[in-house]
């Protein structure tokens, strides 16, 4: 309980302090507009510094402030309950922005020319997630990033092994690696997340996309279509290490960029990551194969940073000004060359080669959301998973699923 | 503890005064005003920020509020929900295994430190600031320290003294995760108990034991009727603050297990962060949270009572 209270204190606080310090510093005195910025990737900040600077320069009587926090979702929330919205906000469009779509706190963009050069499936996730009303658009995309897996391109070329594009080269490519005695995969199942990446890639290509639908009308279950990807799963994650279950993903990143493991089953977001310990090896990266139709493969990217505003807000002009900037493509491009992302503009681009293989997928149309945000932030899925690949025991994974989702929609009705 | 039940001399009613005898003239207020104004800021700071936001808590348990945007009323439905919620009702038993666990475990252990640092030993005071490291370092710390010992170097021993169980990181195995929690909450909490306990066994005069020794009583003898008995009160004080601060593990947990493997070791508070800060389900957890409240109010009124009805009347 003091917990709680001492969050209702802290909130009780920061809604005292908050009107006081904003009451001292007014919309500066020269009659510029101070912009709230917003945004929440830490590891970003310098390269939305350049962004600002160079925006200011065209645009001299705005002063756009970035506003960096940790833990940036918890702290978006509180703004929210003081109805506070910042100006300009970007945020990771995941199942948390979903529910603050749905709770109609988020501007709409659609039909805005500003979606005109975005990728249409790109666009697609943002719905899904969540809609102020039907039809909204809640953010607009900035940057992707892509599930898929990780490979050791000279492991590969030394055992004769081709990048697999179908499931059935996955595992024979595994077996071939288990049989010269080298582990196939490099898990790092202590952070139960880690299994999400591929786990999200076989349900989007095994589960039909009405699956949701069929769900929310009580037609269909988990434990009647998920069986066939957690099955998938348990035999991918077979074939990695035997201390899987007590490796983080911090020192996965690190076991990886050493060498000596063929594949690592991770998004691109972890290729800055290894790519800090240095390999000495060329990076490959592909989508995990997961039908052995490669035609009609789906890639699983998700929009790493969107851009929106508040339903109402504060400074509209200027607002809309600075979030044109951002989406002009060169911007993207910019940014996604400094943060290894992918643009989801209608000619996906990326900064990093590695990720030049996944770019046709933008191309051709064929990218779906992470399934996993679809899923509300309050059924622990890593944590089952974890446990799944624990026991083994795909009936009881997919009965407490059932039960849960059953119970959340309970509680929410 | 024992005396502080029997009535003290300011709950007396004062002898009714002579009728004729000259009224003492008191003084316009008898408290200096400098008590007031220690007291009543106090009271109103804990009144905004402790009392309030605990009213509030229990009023949004009684909707559907996300802790954001528009919310309405839905009776007792949250309360309902708890009911049959398998995820609770496995946090709720984790919890009260865990604490009951670690805090026999911390009194024991405390008590037997606490005896043996009061003893005559040498380097007594070195070793009291030894033993009382523990409680300044920040447990998320520590939890990470300790994991690394139990993910990392632990199994190298059990692989090399071939113990099976050890061989891998016990906190991935979800049988005995709990273990790893129960040894950092004990190794951390014991610190402030052996504190307790030591203020305790000084106030036991010597004369005892040279009186006990004359007659020849043995070291286990001399504790069970002198030293156990004299400290009884705060035998119950320390049971019943652990008891409380084991049941509100949470930082422990953190960093030890997040609560996996799975959800093997999920407490209830974590559970409350997560589903209610994490998970948009604040006036959901919000009802759980006064469950919880309750529990741990009856809980420590029950235990204290019970353990000082056999507290001896010294």
């Amino acid at each position: 309980m003091t917990r709680r209270a001492r969050g209702g204190a802290c909130l009780i606080a920061c809604a005292v302090l908050v009107p006081l310090v904003a009451c001292s510093s007014p919309a500066s005195g020269d009659g510029r507009v101070q912009l709230d910025f917003f945004q929440f990737k830490s590891e970003a900040v310098a390269t939305f510094d350049a962004i600002i600077a160079d925006f200011e320069a065209e645009h001299p009587d705005i002063d756009v402030v970035q506003n960096n926090v940790p833990d940036a979702e918890t702290a978006f929330r509180t703004r929210l309950v003081r109805e506070d919205v910042p100006d300009v906000v970007t945020l990771n469009v995941n199942g948390v922005f979903g529910e603050f779509a749905d709770a109609g706190v988020l501007y709409d963009w659609a039909d805005d020319p500003l979606l005109e050069e975005i990728s249409p499936a790109v666009v697609r996730i943002v719905q899904d997630l969540g809609q102020s009303s039907p039809g909204a658009v809640n953010a607009l995309p900035f940057a992707n990033n892509s599930s898929g897996f990780v490979y050791n391109a000279d492991l590969l070329a030394a055992q004769g092994v081709e990048v697999p594009t179908t499931w059935a080269e996955l595992l024979t490519a595994m077996d071939t690696f288990e049989q010269a005695g080298t582990t196939p995969v490099y898990a790092t199942l202590k952070d139960g997340w880690t299994a999400l990446p591929a786990f999200n890639q076989l349900v989007a290509n095994t589960v039909p996309a009405d699956f949701w639908e069929r769900l929310d009308a009580g037609e269909t279950t988990f434990a009647e279509e998920w069986r066939p990807a957690a099955d998938q799963l348990a035999e991918l994650f077979a074939f990695a290490q035997l201390d899987r279950f007590s490796r983080d993903y911090n020192a996965g990143n690190q076991e990886f960029a050493a060498g000596g493991v063929p594949f690592y089953l991770q998004g691109s977001f972890a290729i800055p990551a290894i790519v800090s310990f240095e390999p000495a090896f060329e990076l490959g990266f592909g989508n995990l194969p997961t039908t052995d139709d490669a035609a009609t493969q789906l890639l699983v990217s998700g929009v790493d940073v969107g851009v929106t505003m508040g339903a109402q807000p504060r400074h509209p002009e200027q607002s809309r000004l600075f979030v044109e900037y951002l989406m002009q493509p060169d911007v993207m491009r910019q940014y996604s060359q400094d943060q290894s992302a992918i643009t989801p503009l209608v000619d996906a681009t990326t900064g990093d080669p590695t990720l030049e293989p996944v770019l046709p997928f933008f191309d051709d149309d064929r990218v779906t959301g992470y399934v996993d945000h679809r899923i509300p932030a309050s059924i622990p899925l890593a944590a089952m998973l974890q446990q799944y690949l624990i026991d083994g025991d795909a009936d009881a994974f997919l009965t407490q699923l059932d039960e849960e989702w059953d119970q959340v929609a309970a509680r929410r009705s | 503890m024992a005396t502080a039940a029997a009535p003290t001399p300011a709950h007396v009613a004062p002898p009714p005064e002579p009728p004729d005898a000259p009224r003492p003239l008191r003084p316009p207020s008898r408290v200096p005003r400098a008590f007031w104004w220690m007291v009543l800021p106090a009271v109103a700071i804990f009144f905004v920020f402790h009392t309030l936001p605990v009213l509030q808590g229990i009023f949004f348990s009684f909707t559907d509020y996300a802790g954001y945007g528009t919310w309405q009323f839905v009776g007792l439905r949250n309360y309902l929900n708890l009911f049959g919620n398998d995820r609770i009702a496995h946090s709720y038993l984790f919890t009260f295994q865990f604490a009951i666990v670690a805090t026999v475990l911390t009194n024991a252990l405390a008590l037997t430190i606490a005896m043996g640092l009061n003893a005559r030993i040498r380097l007594q005071t070195t070793l009291r600031g030894l033993y009382f490291i523990p409680n300044v370092l920040a447990v998320l710390v520590v939890g990470y320290v300790f994991n690394y010992l139990f993910s990392n170097s632990l199994p190298v021993l059990g692989q090399a003294l071939g113990v099976e169980w050890l061989s891998t990181s016990i906190l991935a195995n979800e049988d005995l995760a709990w273990l790893g929690i129960v040894v950092l909450a004990v190794w951390q909490a014991c610190a402030f108990n052996i504190i307790l306990y030591l203020a305790g066994l000084q106030t036991i005069p010597g004369e005892l034991y040279e009186a006990a020794s004359l007659d020849g009583a043995s070291t286990w003898r001399r504790f069970r009727s002198i030293t156990f008995p004299l400290i009884s009160a705060f035998f119950t004080i320390n049971m019943v603050l652990s008891l409380k601060n084991f049941l509100q593990v949470f930082d422990h947990v953190i960093a030890l297990t997040n609560g996996g493997p799975g959800t093997a070791t999920e407490s209830i508070s974590l559970v409350i962060y997560r589903g209610g800060f994490q998970g948009g389900e604040y006036a959901y957890q919000t009802a759980n949270a006064v469950v919880y409240l309750v529990v741990i109010i009856v809980l420590s009124l029950a235990q204290l009572r019970f353990l000082q009805s056999r507290e001896v009347e010294s």
